[in-house]
């Protein structure tokens, strides 16, 4: 039924925002325990990959799989729920939830969501605040935090929910250079325990040395894929080379 | 003091009756401020599930019912809706009477006018819900029902409450036109003290305390609220 044994499966994807089109056709593999970073320039469409492979953006043609489900078969929010479970989100704005406290953002999708145990993912919860090392914070509201501690809240929030695969959206772009640090550092780690990743990202240097693999977006194609050093190095496409010559 | 007489205050009829006008116009204010969040709470519920017809009969009661003077509404209720035949025949005395009387004519005016305006409050709290937290919620796979309830109202809640203090507070002063269509509330009772007394600047003044006093109450109690829902980053929280 599956037309390989990849773990996420992209084919001939198209999207439109009215006239203009986003997505000219990405096709994409990724396997279990990959990490797979894609770059390119503003407005190459690189965020509505993410978002069309966890169906946030409906897509107009193509074919998706992640695991067992057919992302473009879904047609409504009902279907994609155990779509949602088995793929986390990061967001470039962090996007946690400003009345409820760091370990309450951590705990509410699994406890009201998932239905678990609320013990059970009270512990799960301080084990991960452990992780991001902000064990300290439980109690803090998202407005008290500065912006590479909310963004490791919201890794945590993403961990909490034991997702397959964990899509980051361009995660240190509103931070500034100091915890841009601590943040990159904790989604190494988490491509060191094998998560699959997929990550949008203008860290140039990051990507070269977490990703198994990086693609090249521009104006909706994905124009070059490769083996970081073989792509930094040796980029084959006059475009990924012009796009490498302004960034590096 | 400034000539002013109050000797009348001593009369325990008066006593009585601005005892009673303040208990009435404490359970109008109090049934049509919780009907008119219930039906602001409805109406801005059902603008999110975005039925295009479901919208339109919405939105034509906001307009309707803040685009009229409430004094008119009541006044409509209390003499026009018994005349197109929303009467009952009074099973002991066997005369025609009215359904509603003044009270419940003047409680679902006010329910109504408090309504349409607690709807648009409501919708805007709801509408400046930035994107990217619905987003958040939907990646993390929660419904539609779940999302409303565990983080869109929470934080439009906290977003929305000045404005319905506002809203809560005009309610509470508008109770007094209630007194046209004979509700005898605090106004009414003022009214008749001083048909009796002549002393109308002694009974206006200390209606005024009265009044003054009762909002104060309400908006420090919501301000109390606003306090106590606040969270860090928003409004009052630090």
């Amino acid at each position: 039924m599956n037309r390989s044994d990849a773990l996420i499966e992209i084919d001939g994807i198209r999207k439109s925002f009215g006239d203009f089109q986003v997505l000219k056709g990405i096709s994409l593999s990724v396997q279990k325990g990959e990490a797979v970073c894609i770059i390119g320039p503003s407005g190459s469409g690189k965020s509505t990959i993410l978002r069309c492979i966890n169906g946030l953006i409906p897509i107009d043609e193509g074919f998706i799989r992640v695991g067992d489900h057919r992302v473009h078969e879904m047609k409504n929010e009902k279907q994609m729920r155990p779509l949602r479970h088995q793929v986390a989100m990061v967001f470039q704005q962090y996007n946690l939830f400003p009345h409820r406290t760091a370990l309450e953002n951590i705990m509410m999708a699994p406890v009201q969501v998932l239905g678990h145990d609320r013990a059970e993912v009270e512990a799960r919860a301080r084990a991960l605040l452990k992780k991001v090392r902000l064990s300290e914070k439980a109690g803090s509201y998202p407005g008290q935090l500065s912006g590479g501690q909310q963004q490791r809240v919201a890794i945590a929030r993403a961990l909490a929910m034991h997702p397959e695969v964990i899509l980051f959206d361009e995660v240190t772009a509103a931070l500034d250079p100091e915890t841009v640090k601590e943040v990159l550092l904790t989604i190494r780690e988490l491509v060191e325990d094998g998560l699959t990743c997929i990550l949008v990202t203008h860290e140039m240097k990051f990507a070269r040395e977490v990703s198994h693999r990086v693609c090249f977006t521009d104006r909706g194609l994905i124009v070059e894929s490769a083996p970081p050093v073989e792509l930094f190095d040796n980029p084959q496409d006059p475009r990924t080379r012009e796009f490498l010559g302004q960034v590096l | 003091m400034f000539g002013l007489d109050y000797s009348w205050l001593a009369d325990s009829a008066y006593q009585q009756w601005l005892l009673m006008g303040v208990l009435n116009t404490l359970k109008l204010a109090a049934i049509s401020s919780i009907a008119a969040m219930l039906i602001g709470m409805l109406g801005a519920l059902g603008l999110t599930l975005r039925l295009f017809w479901l919208d339109a009969l919405i939105e034509l009661f906001v307009e309707v019912f803040r685009n009229t003077p409430p004094l008119l509404q009541m006044l409509f209720a209390y003499f026009t809706l018994s005349t197109l035949g929303l009467k009952v025949t009074d099973p002991s005395t066997g005369l025609s009477v009215p359904l509603l009387s003044a009270f419940a004519c003047a409680s679902i005016a006010l329910s109504l006018f408090g309504g349409a305006l607690a709807i648009e409050a409501f919708r805007s709290g709801i509408d400046t819900m930035p994107r990217s937290i619905i987003e958040a919620a939907r990646s993390l796979g929660y419904g539609r029902w779940a999302r409303f309830w565990r983080i869109e109202a929470p934080i439009a809640a906290r977003i929305c409450l000045p404005s319905l203090t506002n809203i809560l507070t005009n309610l509470f002063k508008t109770t007094s036109q209630a007194s046209v269509i004979t509700v005898p509330e605090l106004m009414y009772y003022a009214g008749q003290i001083y048909n009796d007394t002549f002393r109308t600047l002694e009974v206006m003044l200390l209606v005024l305390v009265i009044y003054v006093a009762l909002v104060s109450i309400l908006t420090f109690a919501m301000a109390r609220l606003e306090a106590f829902m606040a969270f860090p980053g928003y409004g009052k929280g630090h």
